[in-house]
């Protein structure tokens, strides 16, 4: 245990701590978008099972699925280096944070697949006859038809992913990020108020969800705006 | 100009096309009646790809398809000799009442935007829906969204439109106001291939009907000759079923 319990410390600690959320959204970010590009490229490829690529994905997916976060970030921290040292690439001095990016994508891929995956085939078949019906060949009727309906199907997914990837990214610190995390971490070495600490952390990261929830709802409505009856799912 | 030779289908090995030889003029409108199950739909699919034949020729404008050896570029070509009323109307979910008719110009026909825009304006108007552009398919009845699929079609300025049952999923009160498009386009002089159940509609607005049971075609005509005196027993039999009083109210209507 550390000190004796001294709240007026979280007021000091919070703009401390805010500081690094930059960090913290920019991790988040990059993994996100990296994620998006490789959702859509897993879901296409089991789509259309192609072969080889498609037992590859399975693979893939199920093994993000069946491990830990943790444990793939210090796979990729210490495996990456290592499988690329055989090519006489070393990577190792490279900033942890790039580490960070690169598990959160691979994560954030594996469950956006699913979900895509699921939404393209909610869409109904009927979208891609009628796309057909005006000319349009495999890919202008995907593109064009198919993927745009599909991304509002799984957006209240995606969006529960991205919050819940929002709060993965406090383990970063565990390999040396300097994010909002690892900020608190060093915090609590230099004054042994861990409590306060991890309650300033509570409240940031509780505030940045809100924000998250909020714009996400209204970004939903917009694109449901052609539905007549409001689905509405987040948080 | 359509030409089918020889059409079979089969779906888990249950034959549902058994060798369908058709042609239709330009600017010919058929209508193909028949019972449930009798491959009608099946067989307007099969013109335009939706269902691959098993065996036979299809051909539409100059376009011809050889069913086992139909190549994707082939297919494509194909399909873009012709467009399809949907009887679920089937528009783009996430596209307003414009942005739908304007896609096929602008995808498959490489129209300007502005262009595109004027065009459709131009055939909403037609269809009656001048007022209602930004509209989702949603917000619109069921007899508006199907003049929107009129429309769409309309757009792509093809050698035939594909009618398939497009007043079945409708009110009964939405009906009217579809079948009266349907009808100033087909004195436009377009090739039309419709599948329907609306029996006074057919015997309006054909040149020529065809009645299709078990696969097979099993009797055409112009719309005098099915609905006053079909040959065959079959056509007899289902006319009778469908609309007992139909032949007496249009005797009745003849009289007048």
């Amino acid at each position: 245990m550390g000190k004796a319990f001294d709240p007026s410390l979280i007021v000091d600690f919070i703009p401390t701590l805010i500081y690094y959320l930059g960090v913290t959204l920019q991790i988040l970010a990059a993994s996100v978008l990296l994620g998006m590009v490789i959702g859509i490229a897993a879901a296409i490829l089991r789509l259309f099972r192609i072969p080889v690529l498609n037992q590859l994905v399975i693979l893939y997916i199920s093994f993000i699925r069946g491990t830990p976060i943790l444990i793939q970030l210090f796979l990729v921290f210490y495996g990456l280096p290592a499988i690329l040292l055989f090519i006489n690439i070393d990577i190792s001095r490279m900033d942890a944070l790039y580490f960070v990016i690169i598990t959160y994508a691979l994560s954030n891929g594996a469950h956006f697949a699913e979900i895509f995956r699921g939404a393209i085939k909610a869409v109904d078949y009927g979208q891609t006859e009628a796309a057909y019906s005006v000319g349009m060949n495999n890919s202008q009727s995907f593109f064009r038809i198919v993927l745009p309906q599909a991304i509002r199907i799984a957006f209240p997914n995606i969006a529960n992913s991205i919050i819940g990837s929002l709060k993965d990214t406090s383990l970063a610190f565990t390999i040396g990020v300097m994010d909002m995390m690892g900020r608190g971490e060093t915090l609590i070495a230099a004054t042994a108020h861990a409590l306060e600490v991890y309650l300033s952390l509570a409240v940031i990261y509780y505030a940045v969800v809100l924000v998250f929830e909020k714009i996400f709802r209204l970004y939903e409505n917009r694109i449901n705006r052609h539905q007549t009856v409001d689905v509405s799912v987040t948080g | 100009m359509i030409y089918l030779k020889d059409i079979q289908k089969s779906f888990n090995q249950q034959p549902v096309l058994k060798g369908i030889n058709l042609k239709i003029g330009k600017g010919e409108v058929v209508t193909i009646l028949g019972p449930s199950g009798s491959g009608k739909t099946t067989l307007l699919r099969c013109l335009n790809f939706l269902e691959k034949p098993d065996e036979g020729i299809v051909q539409v404008g100059d376009i011809q398809v050889k069913s086992k050896k139909a190549t994707k570029r082939e297919i494509l070509s194909l399909r873009r000799q012709s467009a399809m009323v949907f009887q679920h109307y089937n528009l783009f979910a996430h596209k307003t009442v414009l942005e739908n008719v304007m896609e096929g110009l602008i995808v498959t026909k490489k129209y300007k935007k502005a262009e595109a825009k004027r065009e459709s304006e131009l055939l909403l108007e037609k269809v009656g829906l001048g007022d209602k552009h930004n509209y989702f398919p949603s917000q619109l009845s069921g007899g508006q969204q199907q003049r929107v699929g009129i429309a769409r079609a309309l757009a792509l300025n093809p050698e035939v439109i594909l009618f398939d049952e497009p007043t079945s999923a409708l009110d009964p009160e939405l009906v009217g106001e579809v079948l009266s498009v349907i009808k100033a386009i087909a004195q436009e002089g377009i090739t039309m291939v419709i599948v329907t159940h609306e029996m006074s509609f057919a015997k309006e607005v054909s040149d020529r009907v065809l009645f299709m049971d078990g696969g097979v075609i099993v009797e055409e005509g112009s719309p005098l000759e099915i609905f006053n005196a079909p040959k065959e027993e079959r056509t007899r039999q289902f006319l009778n079923r469908i609309s007992r009083d139909f032949s007496v109210s249009f005797l009745e209507e003849r009289a007048n």
